[in-house]
């Protein structure tokens, strides 16, 4: 951590008055002092993108060499020599140039086929079993990085801090029953506004409200209390971090490159978050989809392809693994609007800094199909067991219920 | 509609005379749960009328004075004419803050909730609005012909593809979101069950922002659908789901997380569930009856809901303010979560503790702040402002009973009388400080 960085944090420590801020320690500060001397194998972070509504494997990463891929796509098939080709079965949508440039540095892993058994077309309940790797639980209560972060928290509590950013809600991935993980949309929206009145005043206010929700309390206003503590020392907190942060980088001005500039500039001042989930949300093609998809096709790839520079330009890209992932694919066949159903198996991208890019697992057969659908190869449980034991190191077992075999990504 | 004995068991009605005695807390507690807060005024009535006449008043509808009147049709006018999403925004949220029926309001935001259609694809305020219209007629009334009407409303058929649905390429959107989400819920149909009704709602189309049957889109042929055969057209597959026992089910788990309670249990749905079959789906009865309730008064469920953004904001401001900057309300609102006319998706606002992160307290607390320092957002009631003569223990008092249900005890009221004595300023400051507090504590997201 950089001196003044880390001088800058503590300050912000003290200033907060952390310490007497409530019966349930207030994480997100009081161990960031902790933090602080942890080993930077320990540091490792995990970047979620979430893309919302069912991403269109198929026009992702498209099976050029399939003669069954033009057959079930003759509206909104990408024709092949617009294709980028990986080899002479596979290739990218053409927009998505930043992605193979990763691909052909080694950087970018492809996982082929991933999918569930009985797989659920609900948009919201298929994301409810992603989010909570629970596929047989029908109201799951919390999410598989929820339940990261509390087998984290009563082991080493200053690596157990996560972060969702742009999205209007918590993503059940990280709602835990004990655990609060703040969201935010940018730096700015999180600070407390001053008011007018007596300077007295305001200061008096914020005093008496620190001290009444140090007390525990039970139910929803003890769930309230905690969350109080949590914003008002994060913000406090996070006050002075947009001041520290620099970058040469020219990340597009989408939606998804400014949330990701965000986590950067997050892990430039060395917020003790590990655990952060962004949104990409408009998959949802059922008509027109071509246009549609493109452009989200060029956010997804420009944002993490200057995500990924300004990683490297701050000497962070050996702490970062990256992935993406959607509640499923779409159809195999497109429907009468030039569009796409819902879906089964689809393919999700990694970015990984152990050397372990290209492609993984098999491109399920677009001939030999379940109702139309992908039959999936890796079951998304076993990459999420790959990110918890091989880069978390948390043992998911215990976080998902049942072992799955890591893939070989990382 | 027969005379129906009154229920038994979880929701016997409590018997005020005997059981529990019908102070400022009930009222509040009643109030609060439906309608968007209430004003001083409301309250002393409440207190006043006692438990039934105050409840019918709830139920029944009320003449709106002329200036509401006036004030509302003025706005709606506004909001056709620009076509400005933002402008119908502010129409609602003014209705619900100016109301002399609060409740049909709350059932109505809802019904919103519970169809939640989204101006982002719609793209014409007046679809909206129709929509909005059809949910306030029935917001009381027979679900039946609420759904019905859902269904071949242009703003749903928009915005569910009805359009794409077509004889040889059924669009299978409406047909699952009718029953996951709009009458039955996961697990009370099949994926075969989904497609098969797709087919019977084919040829639902919306031509120049009307319904339009489209004869030749429409698939003719048998579908089975729950296990009945037949050539269902979409009006028979919304009766099927009418008549399936998930359905009241489906609608005793809303109105129970809405008015009484985040996590009903099971017995407690099955009974509301069967008082809503028995009133052949007709909300008010059986509103009437929740909040006579034992269960509804009972000591767990008050002050245990967490304030969806319009609870939290328009029940501020019905209690505090004279006028309104809705504007900066409607924006303030959408950063909150709750964009009316804009849910996140069909699914709507879940609600409960996920209104609640980091973001979220600050903005709820930078609210209080700017709501009770500043004239940002509105300017303060006289009723309440004018309190020169008081003592900071009756100040804190009175503040407790309009802001918190009265309440305010032990260390937080003496918190907040502290506040109160210590607060720099004249007595118009020192008031607003102690609004803020109040407004800005955990305690006060609840009701």
């Amino acid at each position: 951590m950089p001196s003044s960085t880390r001088r800058e944090f503590l300050q912000l420590l003290g200033s907060a008055g952390l310490i007497s801020l409530g019966a349930i320690p207030p994480r997100f500060l009081v161990t960031a002092a902790e933090a602080a001397g942890v080993a930077a194998r320990d540091k490792r972070v995990l970047v979620l993108i979430q893309l919302a509504g069912g991403n269109d494997g198929l026009n992702t990463l498209i099976p050029h060499g399939d003669p069954a891929y033009e057959k079930a796509r003759p509206g909104i098939g990408i024709p092949k020599p617009q294709v980028l080709r990986l080899n002479d079965q596979v290739g990218l949508h053409p927009n998505l140039t930043g992605l193979r440039e990763l691909y052909e540095e080694g950087k970018l892993a492809i996982l082929q086929g991933v999918g569930y058994p009985n797989p659920d077309r609900s948009h919201f309940r298929s994301m409810d079993i992603w989010q909570s790797a629970q596929p047989l639980n029908d109201n799951p209560r919390d999410g598989w990085l929820g339940r990261a972060s509390e087998w984290q928290f009563d082991r080493q509590p200053a690596l157990a801090e996560a972060l969702s950013l742009g999205s209007d809600k918590l993503p059940l991935a990280f709602v835990s029953t004990r655990v609060n993980v703040p969201s935010l949309h940018r730096l700015e929206d999180f600070q407390l506004v001053d008011g007018q009145g007596p300077t007295a005043n305001r200061d008096r206010i914020r005093t008496t409200i620190k001290k009444l929700v140090a007390d525990p309390a039970s139910g929803e206003l003890d769930f309230l209390r905690r969350a109080t503590t949590t914003a008002l020392t994060s913000a406090e907190r996070l006050k002075s971090l947009s001041a520290t942060y620099r970058t040469t980088v020219n990340y597009p001005s989408t939606g998804l490159a400014s949330r990701l500039k965000l986590v950067a500039q997050m892990l430039t001042a060395d917020l003790p978050a590990r655990m952060f989930v962004v949104s990409l949300d408009g998959f949802d093609t059922h008509s027109q989809q071509q246009p549609g998809h493109a452009a989200l096709m060029a956010e997804l790839s420009g944002a993490i392809r200057a995500f990924e520079q300004d990683l490297a330009e701050h000497k962070l890209s050996d702490r970062v693994v990256l992935a993406t992932y959607s509640e499923f694919g779409r159809r195999v066949a497109e429907n009468g609007s030039l569009g796409t159903d819902h879906g089964a198996a689809s393919m999700l991208f990694a970015l990984t800094p152990t050397g372990k890019g290209g492609l993984h697992g098999t491109y399920p057969s677009l001939t030999d199909l379940t109702d139309g659908d992908l039959k999936f190869n890796i079951d998304f449980r076993s990459v999420y067991a790959t990110i918890l034991d091989k880069w978390l190191e948390i043992p998911s077992a215990e976080v998902i219920g049942e072992a799955f075999q890591p893939t070989g990504f990382i | 509609m027969p005379n129906l004995e009154p229920p038994a068991g979880l929701l016997a009605p409590l018997d005020f005379t005997s059981d529990r005695t019908w102070t400022a807390r009930e009222a509040a507690h009643l109030l609060g749960r439906s309608q968007f807060g209430y004003t001083s005024a409301e309250l002393d009535l409440a207190i006043q009328s006692g438990p039934a006449e105050t409840i019918e008043r709830l139920l029944n509808t009320q003449p709106e004075p002329i200036e509401f009147q006036q004030a509302e049709l003025a706005l709606r006018k506004t909001a056709l004419a620009t076509g400005e999403i933002t402008d119908l925004k502010i129409w609602w949220l003014y209705r619900m803050w100016a109301t002399a029926n609060p409740l049909a309001e709350k059932m109505s935001l809802l019904w919103h909730n519970h169809f939640a259609t989204s101006f982002d694809k719609v793209r014409s305020v007046a679809q909206m609005l129709n929509q909005n219209a059809l949910i306030r007629k029935h917001a009381l009334g027979h679900f039946q012909q609420l759904l019905h009407g859902m269904s071949r409303d242009t703003a749903m058929l928009v915005w569910l593809d009805g359009n794409a649905n077509r004889k040889r390429h059924p669009n299978e959107n409406f047909a699952r979101e009718i029953m996951e989400l709009f009458a039955l819920g996961v697990g009370n149909y099949t994926e075969k069950d989904i497609q098969e009704a797709a087919r019977a709602f084919s040829g639902w189309h919306v031509r120049e922002g009307v319904f339009w049957f489209n004869q030749s889109q429409h698939d003719e042929t048998e579908k089975t659908v729950f296990g009945k055969v037949g050539n269902f057209d979409g009006a028979a597959i919304v009766d099927l789901c009418l008549s399936q026992p998930a359905c009241p089910r489906f609608l005793a788990m809303k109105l129970l997380k809405t008015f009484v309670c985040s996590e009903p249990k099971q017995e407690l749905i099955e009974a509301v569930a069967t008082r809503i079959r028995l009133h052949d789906f007709v909300m008010l009865p059986v509103l009437r009856e929740l909040f006579s309730s034992q269960v509804f008064y009972d000591g767990a469920n008050r002050r245990s809901l967490i304030k969806s953004p319009l609870d939290l904001v328009v029940g501020s401001l019905r209690a505090l303010a004279a006028t309104v900057k809705w504007p900066s309300i409607t924006k303030l609102l959408a950063n909150l979560g709750q964009d009316v006319f804009e849910p996140p998706s069909v699914k709507g606002w879940e609600g409960g503790r996920l209104w609640i992160n980091s973001s979220s307290i600050l903005l709820r607390t930078n609210f209080a702040t700017e709501l009770a320092s500043t004239e940002q957002l509105a300017s303060l009631r006289g009723s309440v402002t004018d309190v020169a003569s008081e003592t900071s223990d009756s100040i804190v008092a009175g503040l407790g009973r309009l802001l918190m249900g009265d309440l305010v005890e032990g260390e937080l009221h003496a918190s907040l009388v502290a506040l109160h004595q210590l607060a720099e300023g004249n007595s118009l400051q020192k008031l607003r400080a102690t609004i803020q507090l109040i407004l800005s504590l955990p305690e006060y997201q609840l009701y």
